[in-house]
């Protein structure tokens, strides 16, 4: 029982993880069809600006220093201020492009940003002390857990009810969802596609900068890698979730951390660095099973 | 890097790089990273190369001929690895020094095993670095990650009395999958030793909760955890095996040797790591802390780990090697290297045969790191080496 | 057959403008002498069959993959198994089986086999994968990359892990390469103006249309995905002879973002887009290598800062599709005539 428990706390707080990545790439995709790989870069950039500029092995505490109550709003607005910046610069002026075009010029825009990052900071990962108290452990029903993993739970499932209300009952939050739904329809209708986008860029780097935060409390690193790997699984999540909905990306993102604790526990030693591979042949069976996702919304389906 | 530092290595090296290569100079080629991933790893030690180099030309030089050296970017990719090699040959290199890492060096050292010139690689620990990987004319100056593997085990037998080992592996490089393979031929020679249990992981991995659920579960905890990892994903597992209260000896390979990430983990203890010098400023051999000091003035800032020290070395035993072959002759410069037997260097001896151009044993200090601070603690050397055959089988 | 015909005079400039392009280059380059710049050739003409690999599938199709480079991958390691001495093989990849430990083939065959691997392991996995379409089809071409990658880099004692392994003879020249390259253009033309190529094409542009003609889309697509994998194993074992290495990591995301931003830069429903985009992005590469060793100009030596030239290429392609969103060729064939008169692409 308190195996499963443990298991089950693994599974949720990896699955946060991916939950939030997800979101921040289905928002996005919801409201212009792009698929931003560049979302990893960001995460990475939010991370390193805890840090000052120098490429030095030991890493130059910065921002990090900062009061919590300060830090937090900085590093978020860090990741909504480059996300924007971003659609400004970049993606406003592929609004008619095809998906293809789009997704290789945010490709490009995150390689720009990780050589920029590894000119500043060099590819040496670096180490950062936040808020190490967070790791000390807690008990729940038998179970030890991470004071970190509890609040990393907590704070995904606060965001994601902050974000459905916000999504439900505001005005911008009706815009954004009809928007996603049926972007062409909802310009018509008097959606101002500059804001809603724009709006759903900084949420969007707001999330990373979030996953950012959590990544380097818990490993205590600052690597220009770090974002890619939660980005390619949110990305994964992102389709199986049923492109365009939110709520499917978001419960994708448990699953596949859910589906990766799982393989982890389950699968013999000799097998067990084979682990990803069964994750993602567990994707592809879902794609074939659900080609339009868990949860599509009906604007996603192919019209063949 | 600040503009101090730079003004430094402009003074010492300048001389070395810029200026046209006398016919009689001997032209020393570093095909390495200077942009990129591997920017970080190769600089260290090649600046540790530099500083022997220019010992060497301010003694006289080498052969009464004045060292001179060339560079070309690898750009941390592999095919342009051996186009740099290419081009520090066309340059006229005697020697080729190639990436830190075997993988991203291997390229620059097969253009100079083609073309019949001896080349190191700066401070690679895979058994394929050297003859089984490249060829005969190549050597690796460090010491193989097995033996610290293995020298982490026996160490912890015998002076920290462990017998229940645990092993826990980043399956990500094989670097990583060396250290646990010296462990797991070390372990069954140690007697009443035994693996309670065993876990593999992915140095990207955000999260290692189900790997530390499963030590957690064991009826009791390890005496040891044997870590084989690398950076950065070292410092996110051993921060969550403390944060989850396993306080159980973690054993290490020399990859997370430096005080750099230590702020990561504060106060941590019981944490064991070879080093084949201390950057620590404690090092038995008075040499060592000389060369440490050395090495700020030059470069602006401490070394950052044992990793760079094999830079030194490669230069010291090469210009050893030429110096009694009288010769540059790459098979009369090699021969000379094999016969080096115990050979004394700064960073503990070196032997080459003509069956190994890398350590299959030597001397390790053991750094502990207790409460943050890491000291030399000890010093130890595996009774026996590990057989060539072993280790390429691996 | 009197269609096919036209359609073959109309089109067939295009493939001999891009060969000619290709052997002009080689001459020039062989002329030039230096030895690390053919290199750079070498790697180009090999990124060429690449790009124009996944721009038979990718291109007619229109289902961009992320798995080709898994392709890749097969067919180097193929190659390796093939060609590595026995003795070696022994030692370094125990797992082996004994008829493949044994074995040690020519070049060319066993590059030839490689190919066939790549693409019987592409009819295997496309008779599930091909039912998908668009971005879903896209993900699950990702998810078998990663999948490939996962096996090839734990699977120790066949692959060696996430370790090199050596011993593969060192092969491809520039001959061999532009060889290569110019057998992949020939190829992808044959495929774009045959009965399957043509209708994968209609179906990209009017799906509903074409299913309707009588187009079966699914297999249409697997044809191309098969022969794509061909050309793209093949492109490995040479990849493999040219380095002299082989590493599960040299086949994964990097070597899929470069080529797939060649072919979207170039113009991905083009032919000629693919080959111009590996050319065009190739120059300005080595270009701005050159200015990062520095330039020579009268006495004063300029040079970029190092790690400048990943960023500006990565500018370079943002700007150039922000201008040119269907690439540099607008998708469309270069021809005798300026204006793109046979464009089977549009």
């Amino acid at each position: 029982m308190t195996a499963l428990l443990q298991i089950l706390f693994d599974a949720l707080s990896l699955g946060s993880l991916y939950a939030l990545g997800a979101l921040g790439i289905a928002l996005i995709f919801g409201v212009m069809r792009l698929v931003n790989f560049a979302h990893g870069d960001y995460i990475a950039f939010c991370v390193f600006a805890l840090l000052w500029p120098s490429i030095d092995a030991a890493a130059i505490v910065f921002a990090g220093n900062l009061p919590t109550i300060i830090l937090i709003p900085l590093i978020l607005a860090i990741g909504a201020g480059l996300s924007v910046l971003s659609e400004i610069l970049v993606f406003r002026r592929f609004r008619n492009a095809n998906p293809a075009t789009m997704m290789i010029a945010s490709f490009a825009l995150g390689y720009v940003l990780k050589n920029f990052l590894l000119m500043l900071f060099s590819s040496r990962p670096k180490s950062i002390d936040l808020w190490s108290n967070l790791s000390q452990q807690v008990e729940i029903a038998g179970a030890r857990i991470p004071l970190l993993q509890v609040i990393t739970i907590t704070i995904t499932i606060v965001i994601l009810i902050a974000l459905t209300a916000f999504l439900k009952r505001t005005r911008f939050g009706l815009e954004m969802r009809a928007a996603a739904e049926n972007f062409t329809m909802a310009r018509m209708l008097g959606v101002k596609a500059n804001r809603v986008i724009m709006l759903a860029f900084a949420i969007s780097g707001m999330l990373a900068a979030a996953i950012g935060l959590i990544l380097a409390t818990q490993t205590g690193t600052v690597d220009i890698q770090m974002g890619m790997s939660v980005m390619l699984v949110a990305f994964i999540a992102t389709v199986i979730g049923g492109l365009g909905s939110l709520p499917g990306a978001v419960i994708a993102g448990f699953l596949i951390g859910g589906a990766s604790v799982l393989m982890q526990v389950i699968l013999p030693l000799e097998a067990r660095p084979f682990r990803d591979a069964f994750v993602y042949g567990a994707v592809i069976a879902c794609l074939i099973w659900r080609p339009q996702g868990l949860f599509a919304p009906k604007s996603a389906k192919q019209r063949v | 890097m600040s503009r101090l530092k730079a003004l430094g290595l402009a003074t010492v090296f300048g001389a070395l790089i810029s200026g046209p290569a006398l016919a009689d100079d001997i032209v020393v080629g570093f095909a390495t990273a200077e942009s990129g991933f591997m920017q970080a790893y190769d600089k260290p030690a090649q600046d540790a190369a530099l500083i022997r180099i220019d010992e060497i030309n301010k003694a006289g030089g080498l052969l009464g001929r004045q060292i001179k050296v060339v560079t070309a970017d690898t750009k941390t990719d592999r095919a342009e690895g051996a186009k740099a090699g290419l081009e520090v040959l066309d340059k006229g290199a005697e020697l080729v020094i190639v990436s830190c890492d075997y993988d991203f060096g291997a390229p620059a050292a097969l253009a100079a095993e083609a073309a019949g010139k001896v080349s190191f690689f700066l401070c690679a620990e895979s058994i394929k670095a050297g003859i089984p990987g490249v060829g005969p004319h190549s050597f690796s100056s460090s010491v193989l990650a097995a033996v610290q593997g293995a020298t982490m085990a026996q160490w912890a037998y015998t002076k920290k009395n462990a017998r229940k080992f645990y092993r826990l592996l980043d399956t990500w490089t094989v670097y990583n999958k060396g250290i646990c393979d010296g462990f797991d031929w070390q372990l069954p020679k140690l007697e009443g030793a035994e693996l309670v249990g065993s876990d593999t992981f992915k140095n990207e991995d955000a999260s290692i909760a189900s790997q530390i659920s499963r030590i957690k579960a064991l009826p009791q905890e390890p005496d040891a955890i044997m870590l084989c990892t690398m950076m950065p994903g070292a410092v996110s597992a051993i921060k969550q095996i403390r944060a989850a209260g396993i306080k159980a000896p973690i054993l290490n390979g020399s990859g997370v040797d430096g005080s750099y990430w230590l702020s990561a983990v504060p106060d941590l203890s019981n944490f064991f790591v070879p080093a084949q010098g201390s950057i620590y400023g404690d090092d038995p051999n008075p040499k060592v802390n000389e060369f440490n000091k050395k090495y700020k003035e030059v470069t602006g800032g401490d070394p950052s780990s044992q990793y760079v020290y094999p830079g030194y070395v490669l230069i010291d035993v090469w210009s050893k090697a030429v110096e009694r072959a009288k010769s540059l002759d790459a098979d009369a410069v090699v021969a000379e290297l094999e016969k080096m037997k115990d050979e004394p260097t700064l960073f503990g001896p070196r032997t080459f045969t003509s069956e190994i151009h890398h350590q299959n044993k030597g001397r390790y200090l053991i750094i502990e790191t207790t409460n943050g601070k890491p000291a030399v603690v000890d010093e130890w050397t595996i009774s026996e080496a590990i057989p060539v055959a072993d280790l390429l089988k691996q | 057959m009197a269609q096919r015909s036209s359609l073959l005079a109309r089109t067939i400039s295009t493939l001999i403008i891009l060969i000619l392009i290709l052997v002009a280059i080689a001459v020039v380059t062989k002329l030039a002498g230096s030895r690390p710049f053919e290199r750079t050739v070498v790697e180009m003409f090999i990124r060429v069959m690449l790009v124009v690999g996944i721009y038979i599938f990718v291109g007619n199709s229109g289902v961009i993959s992320f798995g080709h480079m898994g392709f890749m991958c097969i067919g180097a390691y193929a190659a390796a198994w093939f060609t590595i001495p026995a003795v070696m093989k022994q030692v370094s990849l125990p797992g082996l089986p004994n008829f493949l430990i044994n074995t040690q083939l020519p070049i060319f065959l066993s590059a030839f086999l490689a190919g066939l691997l790549a693409a019987l392991f592409a009819l295997i996995v496309g008779r599930i994968l091909m039912r998908l379409s668009g971005i879903a089809a896209s993900i699950a071409t990702f998810a078998m990359l990663a999948v490939i990658n996962v096996v090839y880099s734990n699977w120790d004692s066949v692959t060696g892990g996430t370790g090199s392994i050596v011993g593969i003879p060192f092969y491809t020249g520039i001959w061999t390469a532009l060889g290569g390259a110019i057998l992949v253009v020939i190829i992808a033309y044959l495929y774009q103006i045959s009965r399957s190529g043509l209708a994968l094409r209609a179906g990209r542009d009017e799906a509903t249309a074409a299913a309707a003609s009588g187009v079966n889309i699914v297999r249409e697509r697997l044809i191309a995905f098969v022969i794509s994998a061909f050309v793209i194993g093949v492109a490995g074992a040479l990849y493999g002879h040219f380095l002299g290495v082989v590493n599960p990591d040299a086949f994964y995301l990097s070597v899929t973002f470069i080529t797939l931003s060649m072919l979207v830069v170039g113009g991905m429903n083009s032919l000629s887009g693919a080959v111009m985009g590996v050319i065009v992005i190739s120059a300005i590469i080595q270009l701005l290598r050159w200015l990062e060793k520095g330039v020579d100009l009268g006495g004063t030596t300029l040079a970029i800062p190092n790690g400048l030239q990943e960023i500006t290429i990565g500018l370079v392609m943002i700007i150039i599709l922000m201008f040119r969103p269907s690439g540099l060729t607008r998708n469309r064939e270069i021809t005798w005539r300026l204006k793109g008169a046979g464009k089977p692409s549009e």
